[in-house]
This record gives C-alpha cells, structure tokens and sequence, in this order.
C-alpha cells in the first residue's frame, strides 16, 4: 500500500482505548514502521466519546510527514468499542467501502438520551449493523466483549488481537509489547490470543435473555389457545401463568373469558387482540404491595441475585431492599370501604403524601417475615380497594375498545395501545392515570360519540400516547390536545354512531 | 496527586545526550525545557497541558537534583506573575495553562511582565483549546500576544521541531527582552512521536545555586509610568526588529518547495501536517512534506518578518494564508506588509475558508482546491476526493436517516456530585425552578441529560459573581455551584468576598471532592494531606467563617434526603444573606483508586470484607426509567426485558457499580418504585456471621421460604 496506514479507534472515555492505540502503534514500530497515534481526550475522559488516530508507514530512514487527525474516506481501518460509536463515525463519513476495514463489537452501551426515555428509546442496532455492513470494504462484528469475558481480559486486549491480524503485524511483536506494559499482562495476553485466533464465525447475538413465558399447563384454555396465532398463544399462556401466580387459576380464567368474549368481535384482528392479551394480563396484576412482596421471596429470585453478585464459594450474600409504599399503596389493600375511609381521613388530616421508607433485607429471617406478611395481603386482594378500582379501570378500557370495534378498526387498535401509560408505582403510576383520563376526554370519548372523524380519531390517539411517553411533566401531550382541539376534525355522519 | 502514574514519563525526562524520547508532544516540550536549562516551572492544570505540570511535580528527584523550583500555581495569573522573577534576574522560567480561558484570567499580569520585558528567558506554553475536543469558548490566543508584544511560536507537529522550538523560544525571549508564548493545540500536545535528547542542564541561578543579592533598583523593571511609556517604544523600536532578525537568521520559520512557483502558501506551523496530507493527495506533495507548491511554515506567527514575507511573495501571483480561527490576524498582517512593499500578489484566505472551527484536513483540502481554482491551477484529484465526500456522505444519510444520538461526557460512576444534582432535580419538581448559576468543573457535565441545568458559565470559579445581579434582581434566591478547584482557583475572593461585602444572598453549594478532578485530580489547598501529594488541609468551612459566613451546612452528599431540606430551607429562606452548603464527598475516581488495592489485599489475607453493589428487580421494574432521570449513573442502564408480556426495557446495574447507593437513594427520595435492591456480599465472613446465616436460612426454609446459601 503507497502512503501511510491509516487507524481510527473510536472508544468511550475510560475504555482502554488509548492503550489500544499505544499497542497497536508499538507493535507497528516494532514491525518496521514509523507510527504516530494522536487523541483528543479532554473531559471526553468521563464517559463520552473519543476518537484516537494513527498513521504508520513502512520506515525508509527521513522522518515522514503524518498527520494528526483523520480524514474522512481515507480510514483503512476502523475500529469502534461500541456499536453506536461505529455508526456514528459512519454517519461522518470515515468509512467508505473502496478502503475502510472495520472492525466493531455488536455491544451497545446506551447513551442518555436513550436511556432517559419513557419507553423505548434506544437506537436501532440493526440499522448500524447493516450500515457497517454495507461501507465497510472488509469487516470483523462479533460479540467480542462475550470473547473477552470468556477470556478473562478487557476487550480492548481481544481488538488488539482482530487489528494485529489483520494489519499483520507480528503476533510475537504484539505479545512482547504487551509484556514490556507490565499491567495485568497475562489478562491481556489470554485477551489478545482469544482476538487473534478469532474467525467470521456466526457472532452470538445481543445479550437479552429471551426466556420462554412459564406456561404452566391450563386444561381450561387448551380449545382458547388452539384458536390463537402462534405470537398470541405465547402472549396468552404468559398471562395465564402469571395471573395463577398472581392470584389464583380462578383468577387465571377470568382472564380468559375476558379475551374470548373479544376474540370472536367484528373488526378484531389478531394483531390486535395480541395486544390485547398482552395489555390485560399486565392490567390485571398490576404491582400492588402484596405482589412485589411475593416476588421479593422468590427462589428464582433470590438465585438470580447470588448469581448477580459474583460472590465466591464460602461468601455471605445479602439483599436490602429499597421499598417506600405509600399511604394509597398499602390503605388500598384494605377492602375497599375500610381503605377509602382510612385515606379521607388521611387527605384530611393533610396527610396523604406520607410515605414509610424501608430498607428491608429480605435475606434476613426478619426481612422474610415482614415480606411473607405482606404477601399475604393477597387473600384480601379480591375485597381490596385497589383490586377495585383496578377493575373499574379496565372495564372502561375493554368498553371502549369494543365500542370502537364498530366504528374503526385502527382506532380500537389504538385505544388497545393506550394501556401502556398505565405502568410503574407512585408518581409514575399517577401521571400515566393522569395523561390516560386526558386522552379519554379530549379524544376517546369524543371520538366514539362521533364528534370526531373516525379516520382521524386513530391517529388522533397514537399522537397523544406518544405525546404522553415524550416527556414526564405532561407538557407535550397538553400542548398537543389543545392543538387537537382548536383543529376542526369533521364529525362523522350521525348514522355510524353507537348509542 | 494526579490521576495517571507518569513513571515512564519521568525516566524520558532523564534521557541524557543522543538518546532517543519516545512518548507524548507535551512531554517532550518538558523534556525540552529541562535541556534549556530552567530555573523555575509553574502552571495551572488543564487539558491539554496539564501532563507537563503533573510530571515535573512528581519528578521530585530530578526536580532536586537541577534544582529546579516548580509550583503548581493557585491559578493563571499566578503563573503569569511568577515569570517576574525573570525581569530582574538572568533565570530562564516557563509556565503554563489552558488557552483561552486561562490566558484571560493570566491578562493582567502578561501585560505588566510584558511592559518592562524580561533579561533571563520567559515561556509561556498554552493548550491552545480549539476545535474537536475543546471545552472552552472559541477565542485565539494570538490577540494576547498581539496587545501585549509577547511573541507567539506554533510549532510545525513534529515532536523534534516542537522541542527545537522550545529551546530556540528561550533565546528569541531572550534576544529581544519579551515573553515568548508557544501555542500547541489538542492532538500536538496528545501526539507520540520521538526525538534526539540532549542531556537536562542545570540553571546557573537556581534552588541549588541560590542568586546572591537582590537586583538593583531599576525604575525601568517596573510597569508603572512614567516608564511605561518608554516601555511602550521600546517594545516597537529595539525589541521587534531584534525578534524580526533572530526569527530570520535562526531561520525558525520553513519555506519548502521550489523558489519560483506562481503559487504559494504561508501556513501556521501547527495546521502544516494536515496541509501536508492534501496537498500529498492533491499529487503536490510526498510523505516526507517535499512540497512542490512553495510554502512558507510561519513556527513563529507573531511577530511576522516583512522582509521574510516580501521575499516569499515576490513573485507570485497568489497566496493562500492558512490560518485557523478568527478574527484573520495574519491575513491582515501579511495583506498590510505587501501592500507597504507595493508588491502585488493577490491574498486569498477567510474568502476560500472558514472563518472559524478547526482547519481538518476536510476544510483546508475544499479551500487549497478553491485556491488552486482561483489560480488557474485546478487540481482535479482534490475535487474527485471532495466530490466522492459528498456523494458518500449523502448515501449514509440516506442509509442512517436521522442523526444518532451524540454521547456528551458525564459524571462518572459513583460520582459525588451527581446526588446533588438528583436532588436539586428532586426539588425543583417539588417547589419549581431555580436560577442556577453554574460553573467550570466537573459539575459542569450536569448541563447535559438528565439533569438539564445551569442558566449561566462565566468562567472558573465565577458562578457565585456571576449570580450577584439575579439574587437582587429576582423574587427567589439563584443558587450557584462551585468545586473546590474553583473555589481555590478565584471563587473565594470574587464571589464569597463580593457577595459578603455586598451583603448579597444566594445559596452557594461548594463541591468537596478533595481535588480539582476535571483535569485529573490535582490536589487543592483543601486536599487531605497525602505522602506524595501537596494537600495542606486548609479548611473550606472555616475559611469561610473567617471572611464572616454565617450559614454553613455539610451534607454528605450520598445522603439525598438531608441534602433536599437543606436546599430547600436554604433556598426559600431569606434576611440570611450567604448560605453555603459544602457537598462533602471525595472524587470517586479517586477514591476507588485508593481503596480498590487496599480491598484486594484485605480479602487476600483473609479478612472480612463487605462488597457492596446495588442491582434493579427486572420483575418490579415496569420500564419507565424515572431512576434513570433522576440519577444518570452510567451504571444504571437498559436491558431488553425477560418478560413476553413486556415490551419497553427495563433497567440494569451493569458490574461497573461502586455501590455507592445514589440509585437507591434517589429512589427513595423521589419515591419511585420498590425495584432497587442493595447486595452485600460478605468476603471472608467471620464465625458469627456464619452461624446467624446458617440460624436464619434453616428457619425460613422450614417456613416454605427460599434463602440465600
């Protein structure tokens, strides 16, 4: 190749890619090149992203000439530790198929801004994998952090290895630089090897353990599920599991004969009714104390945590958890009269926000009790409060899907969606109530009294889920249904409408 | 101390005659002041040059051994002041700081050394802060040097010029009786490369070899009229021109490429590589910078020799002067040169680039081709490169669609600063916003999501001045943050002083992490004391009852629910004037690096060690994030949910956590959900804890319980 090598490695601060970069340049100097590597660390050091930068050219004697930053479409390799980073790199135009060898893990770490959403706001991994695929002249994307895990060592070490082979550079060179580094040599070396032998072989995918729903067997719902598409069959015997669980195989089959009752309606696709299985099991086990008592004191639970904690044989694992119920939350277990008593007079005596923060360590004997205790609460949940209003909640959703079912489809489908909001404990909890009572009024309920176009109303109602998802104080989505309302939306004719 | 060991940096710095340094540009400049025979090195922190202060300081030996002094300086003007031991004495000094911002703060003191000039040599070495990577305002140092007749090198990034130039820059500030500043920007200082060293020499004044008597009293060395005005002609009459002849006979500028040539360049010595590398695409050039379009490398760009730019123009149809940043300095220096030697050469510059961002080697190749164009010519591999970009360029939009999500810094895991800002967060949603005015630091970071807050940065240690107008202008009191670095840097004097003597009120919150972190953990006058490190211990608390504050709070800054009454008391109380908190809490990254080693080896000789980290339900966790928007660990991420029923993510403690509880706290404080749990993992437990276990797990099994074993 005429002219330099040229090197970028885009990293997180305080991944090791510097000494990626200090490797690589070495190794090269020890090969027989004169190399020079540039970065532009600054606070990037704290978690944000950084591009390191090398040239290295074959060493004629005459100190060449090398510059220090990149230039777009003139990357011959590219090296990301992490998938966004690669994608955005892309996106700048540093990758171009006639040159650019990449070489990139399929590892996400989620920036802010993704993180921060009130749903799902994480970028779409695929997207950038094709990309990388597609302007990439050759490329190396695998699970190299599953590599460098299996190998003990950072994975920077196991880059090290994929660049070395494929730069060429001397496997002993490499390997001696890393032993002249001195820090955590064999780590790296174990790493190193594990990137040099690494081959195309078919990547494991993402790490997201897709476990199958614990469909305990129900006889009852053998015919049900048999008339149900494959996706929706996993949705329903994941409900059916977890309302047994929850609270009885009664309880289970109320479930069911909620859904068989929309199964069979007009204008029911299988889409939506998918969602609505999906929505009305979590609807109808929403998080009450009783329930996050009991899941607190599961043995898979409890397994999961000790495996979590990386402890050694011989060590003592305890788990402490956070809880802070408030007033509503534990009043509300109480048969319902009993539990709107208790809170009047609690608003009353102004104290309604008051809440009992515990630090409960559930490893505990005394921790256990206070947890069984409050598992307990269960045998009152079909009396309770909540289980009430929880109840009367959910009949007005069903009650306005079906009454939508008769007017247009997408809409049922949307008001399905809407179940979403409803999610979480405490403020979360309130606010999604809060934006779903103001979608109702501005949108559903017009809409199935015919003052709004049916064409529109399902539209209508995806802007304002999303609005509501956009932000936690509520101020898109009000924006938004005062611009619905001053917008004229053409009433339907009158015939179409349900009394 | 500071964040990285410099061991090998240090043994570079010992390198004697004809060996070769291997190792980063702002070291070799180190390197290169110690073979320039030094008395004296200060500074203040900061990328990029930060390294040069952090090595010297922990080169004790060598330090000794030449008797160099070196002072981590409380701050810039400090520095700057310091380099007046050079007016009096013949010892060579060099101190350094980020530019712009630390030349601001450095100004006053410039312009006083500056006037009288200085006898032994005096080196200022600026990060000059632009373009990718930079943290501060978009400024030139070049307008210092400009206003105050200091001369400015920017050296050609080859770590052997750049050292060539140190030494040289010593003898030019010596030549001409002025301060000499030389400007590297981000990658220069961050470039590994090598030269050939020669041996450190010891300053005939030093440490070690003490000067004798006091100087005479000299009216001429102090900056004060009526010599001043003197000063001020013989900046122009003798100093100048003497600049003028040693930058030519030392021939410290390049000029490359043929002698006739109807086009040239005249370039800044920092941006010649990326020249280099277009103009090698353009089929103009070669590896090793053989130009065949003639070139004029300005190492030195201010002053400008008229002789050396007639010379170079003469000639010529066309000129391309390639400077980075605004205003055009040189192009307006080098336009006024020709048009007094009524030389007729046409300049092209600012027209063909951008006034302002960093010259990638992207920008200079679209204006080197823009030149050639003008000049008749067109060089048809630059414009197929240019071409081929946006052709590219449009594709991959097409094929990524919107932008993807940016990833800014942010505080690190376990940060002590951040629960302050979950809290102030907390708050606000509880009483409504507050005027915050923020500072430089690394609470600067809780700018970006999810904290979203600051109204103002007027620079290091400002906030609390910067907040004096509001807090008298505005029904509810501004709150204004500092760290200790900035805190020592000025804050104690501009702002607590100030708000003091004005009987201003406002809740200031002080930051004690113990260190100024955003540079890599300095230590501050604040610092614990440390075997290798400078901390004295002053006190923040009672320097601040000393200058008559009477409302101090300490909160430890993990405990987010005293940190939310104390803010909110502090905030809507009022007739109190200034009321500090200082948010307690050491720098984690530091903290860990302390701790971690004396861990490792505790559970190595057996001993009982608790391991602490927090871990979130994945079955409790309904997906909404809110933790998430209150805390911004980046130990608190996402993971797909395990549950078929549930489509949003749900959070996940990756292992990276410290255990430092912020997660926890925040959800109890907010009162959020009953997902966050706290594991304890008992290292080498004792007998007891042993038996209790043991005790406990036999009867919550008997009582149909699952337990932990």
């Amino acid at each position: 190749m005429n002219g330099p090598v040229r090197i970028l490695i885009a990293a997180l601060g305080g991944e090791g890619g510097g000494v990626l970069a200090s490797w690589i340049v070495d190794s090269a100097l020890a090969c027989g090149y004169v190399a020079q590597r540039t970065s532009v660390p600054g606070v990037a050091q704290r978690t944000g992203s950084t591009t390191y930068y090398i040239e290295m050219v074959r060493d004629e004697g005459l100190s060449p000439v090398l510059a220090l930053a990149p230039t777009p479409g003139e990357i011959d390799l590219f090296i990301a530790t992490e998938l966004l980073e690669a994608g955005r790199l892309i996106q700048a135009g540093f990758v171009t198929p006639d040159r650019t060898m990449t070489i990139v893990p399929q590892r996400r770490v989620y920036t802010i801004t993704e993180k921060i959403a009130l749903a799902d706001g994480r970028a779409d991994s695929d997207l950038i994998l094709s990309a990388v695929e597609r302007f990439s002249k050759s490329r190396r994307i695998a699970d190299f952090d599953a590599l460098a895990a299996k190998a003990g060592s950072h994975l920077n070490a196991v880059l090290f290895g994929v660049a070395a082979q494929m730069l060429g550079l001397s496997a002993d060179a490499c390997r001696r630089k890393i032993e002249q580094d001195g820090r955590a040599v064999s780590a790296n070396l174990r790493g190193f090897d594990a990137g040099l032998a690494y081959d195309e072989a078919p990547a494991p995918g993402e790490e997201t353990a897709n476990v199958a729903p614990t469909g305990g067997d129900f006889p009852f719902a053998g015919d049900f599920l048999a008339g149900c598409s494959a996706e929706t069959r996993v949705l329903v015997r994941a409900g059916l599991a977890r309302l047994a669980d929850f609270q009885s195989e009664r309880y289970a089959l109320a479930y069911l004969e909620r859904l068989a009752r929309f199964k069979t309606m007009p204008g029911m696709s299988a889409e939506t009714f998918g969602e609505l299985a999906r929505h009305l099991a979590l609807r109808m086990s929403s998080e009450d104390v009783a329930r996050v008592a009991q899941l607190k004191i599961r043995d898979a639970r409890l397994a999961r945590v000790k495996a979590e904690s990386r402890a050694r044989k011989g060590d003592i694992v305890h788990v402490t958890e956070y809880l802070k119920p408030g007033l509503y939350e534990l009043f509300s277990m109480l048969p319902a009269p009993a539990g709107r008593g208790l809170l009047r007079l609690a608003a009353w005596a102004g104290l309604e926000h008051v809440s009992a923060p515990l630090r409960v360590r559930t490893s505990g004997l005394a921790g256990f009790l206070q947890m069984k205790t409050l598992s307990g609460l269960r045998r009152l949940r079909p009396v309770s409060l909540r289980a009430s209003e929880e109840k009367a909640w959910i009949d007005e959703w069903l009650a306005a899907v079906e009454r939508a079912l008769r007017i247009n489809a997408a809409a049922a489908h949307e008001i399905v969606l809407t179940a979403q909001l409803i999610k979480g404990y405490g403020d979360t909890w309130a606010r999604g109530h809060r934006n779903w009572r103001l979608i109702v009024d501005a949108l559903i309920a017009p809409g199935l009294a015919g003052r709004i176009a049916p064409a529109h109303l399902a539209d209508a109602i995806l802007q304002a889920r999303l609005a509501a998802q956009a932000d936690d104080r509520g101020t898109r989505l009000e924006r938004l249904i005062a611009s619905l309302e001053t917008m004229s939306l053409a009433p339907a004719a009158q015939g179409n409408v349900p009394a | 101390m500071a964040e990285i060991s410099f061991k090998r940096e240090i043994e570079s710095l010992t390198l004697s005659e004809g060996e070769t340094f291997r190792g980063e540009g702002i070291i070799a400049v180190t390197k290169a002041l110690l073979q320039s025979g030094v008395s004296y090195v200060g500074g203040y922190q900061g990328a990029p040059v930060g390294h040069l202060l952090d090595v010297l300081v922990e080169a004790k030996d060598e330090m000794t051994r030449l008797g160099v002094h070196v002072e981590p300086c409380m701050n810039e003007a400090a520095a700057a002041a310091m380099l007046g031991a050079s007016i009096n004495y013949p010892v060579r000094g060099a101190v350094t700081w980020k530019s712009i911002v630390g030349t601001n703060v450095a100004a006053d003191a410039l312009s006083n050394l500056a006037s009288p000039g200085v006898k032994g040599g005096a080196l200022i070495i600026v990060g000059e802060d632009y373009g990718e990577g930079a943290s501060v305002i978009q400024e030139r140092t070049h307008a210092f040097a400009l206003k105050s007749s200091i001369w400015l090198v920017d050296p050609r990034p080859d770590i052997a010029n750049i050292a060539r130039l140190v030494e040289k820059s010593f003898e030019l500030s010596e030549a001409s009786n002025s301060p000499v500043m030389l400007e590297l920007r981000i990658r220069a200082c961050h470039m590994f490369g090598s030269f050939q060293t020669k041996a450190n020499k010891p300053a005939s004044f030093s440490a070690k070899q003490r000067i004798e008597a006091p100087a005479e009293f000299e009216y001429m060395k102090l900056a004060h009229p009526p010599v001043t005005f003197a000063q001020e002609n013989d900046k122009f009459e003798r100093r100048l021109p003497a600049a003028c002849d040693f930058i030519i006979e030392n021939q410290l500028n390049e000029i490359r490429g043929p002698a006739t040539h109807d086009l040239g360049v005249i370039v800044q010595g920092g941006l010649f590589n990326a020249l280099n590398s277009r103009l090698e695409a353009a089929g103009l050039s070669d590896i090793h910078g053989n130009s065949k379009l003639p070139a004029l490398i300005l190492n030195v760009t201010h002053p400008l020799a008229p002789k050396q730019i007639e010379a170079f123009c003469a000639g010529k149809k066309a000129v391309l002067v390639i400077e980075e940043g605004q205003p055009d300095y040189l192009e307006q220096a080098i336009g006024q040169i020709l048009r007094k030697a009524d030389l007729q050469t046409r300049i092209y510059g600012k027209d063909v680039l951008p006034m302002g961002g960093e010259y990638t080697q992207r920008v200079i190749g679209k204006g080197l081709a823009a030149f050639l164009r003008a000049g008749g010519e067109p060089n048809e591999a630059l414009e197929t490169w240019l071409s081929g970009l946006e052709r590219h360029e449009k594709t991959v939009r097409e094929a990524l669609g919107a932008p993807l999500p940016a990833r800014p810094p942010g505080l690190c895991t376990g940060c002590p600063e951040r629960p302050v800002f979950s809290a102030m967060k907390i708050l606000k949603n509880e009483i409504g916003p507050t005027h915050v005015a923020a500072d430089i630091g690394c609470h600067a970071l809780a700018t970006f999501a999810p904290f979203d807050q600051g109204n103002s940065i007027l620079g290091y240690g400002m906030s609390l001045a910067s907040a004096a107008a509001v807090s008298n202008l505005q029904a509810r009191k501004p709150v204004s943050i500092m760290g200790d670095g900035g805190f020592w840097h000025n804050g104690l004097l501009t702002g607590v002083a100030g708000a003091m003597f004005n009987r201003n009120e406002g809740v200031l919150i002080v930051m004690k992490n113990g260190y100024t972190s955003a540079t890599g953990a300095q230590d501050v006058p604040s610092s614990a004391p440390s075997p290798d490190g400078r901390g004295g211990e002053a006190d923040i608390e009672r320097t601040l009852r000393g200058m008559g504050v009477a409302s101090i709070t300490r909160v430890r800054t993990y405990d987010i629910g005293k940190m939310i009454k104390t803010l909110r008391s502090k905030i809507l109380s009022r007739g109190k004037g200034l009321e500090v908190i200082i948010a307690d809490g050491e720098c984690q990254l530091a903290r860990q690096r302390r701790i971690r080693p004396l861990n490792a080896k505790a559970v190595a000789d057996g001993r009982r060690v608790v391991r602490t980290r927090f871990w979130v339900d994945p079955e409790t966790c309904t997906g909404d994030h809110s933790c998430i928007r209150l805390s911004g660990c980046p130990s608190l991420t996402l993971k797909s949910s395990e549950d078929p029923l549930r489509k949003d993510p749900v959070v996940h403690v990756n292992n990276d956590c410290v255990g430092c509880g912020v997660c926890g706290e925040v959800s109890h404080a907010a009162q959020l959900c009953p997902s966050f749990a706290q594991i304890d993992v008992v290292q080498n437990p004792s007998w007891r804890d042993r038996l209790k276990q043991r005790i406990e797990t036999r009867i919550i099994r008997w009582l149909g319980g699952a337990a932990l074993t």
